[in-house]
């Protein structure tokens, strides 16, 4: 499997990544989403809605580095568990353990 | 031999004097036989097997409803993890289809130039609500 990571060093934000820290994507970003998903049921217009979209990707993808900056190990561990059953939440629940143990939601 | 060599009888004068020999019952009797039912009337009453399906069944109900509770729990969690990315990639899809849409507008302004009274990009809808693209694939890299 690829690493979680690009060149760079920032984290790739595919299915996989995006499940493991969805947990912590829905506590830290949650003013972001909220406010996109309120102006989407405003007006379903995408071009009504660029800017929060950038919002949202802004601090999600930022949010991916930093916890992939804090506790790489555990995060790559988990992402490959993830990858490897397939986005199942109940088949690694020790890498999840680990994983927010050593990056506590804030 | 013969059955008159076996059974012979000191002083027979022919076969037909020959001692009996006949299968019969033992001397006093055969012993009585029971032919008289006996089924037995002890064991758990009606009540008691009763209860003790009962109590099988609720308890088995339990654990099924029990079980469902953990797959709730598990089923949850799977949705709230999708709820949590849904924006980013509604996000994602919308700057992309922005970009695509505004190179549909300039092709069909410039298929449609020469037609007068043609608003480039107009809904053909009268709701006034944005609907997306009808006409066509959407997205014909992917189908």
């Amino acid at each position: 499997m690829a690493s979680a990571v690009d060149a760079v060093g920032n984290p790739i934000p595919t299915s996989t990544v995006l499940t493991a820290s969805a947990k912590n994507i829905g506590i830290r970003c949650m003013p972001e989403n909220v406010e996109f998903l309120k102006c989407k049921k405003k007006d379903p217009n995408p071009e009504k809605c660029l800017d929060k979209g950038k919002e949202v990707t802004r601090c999600v993808l930022g949010l991916l580095k930093d916890l992939h900056q804090r506790c790489t190990k555990e995060m790559d561990e988990y992402v490959g568990c993830m990858y490897y059953h397939t986005n199942e939440f109940d088949l690694c629940r020790k890498e999840q353990e680990a994983f927010e143990k050593s990056c506590p939601f804030k | 031999m013969t059955e008159a060599a076996i059974r012979k009888k000191p002083g027979m004068a022919s076969v037909k004097d020959m001692p009996i020999l006949q299968d019969g019952p033992p001397p006093g009797g055969f012993p009585p036989v029971r032919y008289a039912r006996r089924i037995p009337n002890k064991g758990p009453s009606a009540m008691a097997i009763f209860l003790a399906a009962f109590g099988a069944f609720s308890y088995g109900m339990y654990q099924v409803g029990q079980g469902n509770k953990m797959r709730r729990a598990l089923k949850e969690e799977k949705y709230a993890a999708r709820r949590a990315i849904l924006p980013l990639l509604q996000a994602e899809e919308d700057e992309r289809f922005v970009k695509e849409w505004k190179k549909y507008l300039e092709y069909e302004a410039e298929v449609m130039k020469d037609v007068p009274g043609w608003k480039v990009g107009e809904s053909v809808y009268n709701s006034g609500r944005w609907m997306p693209p009808a006409t066509g694939e959407l997205r014909p890299d992917v189908w």
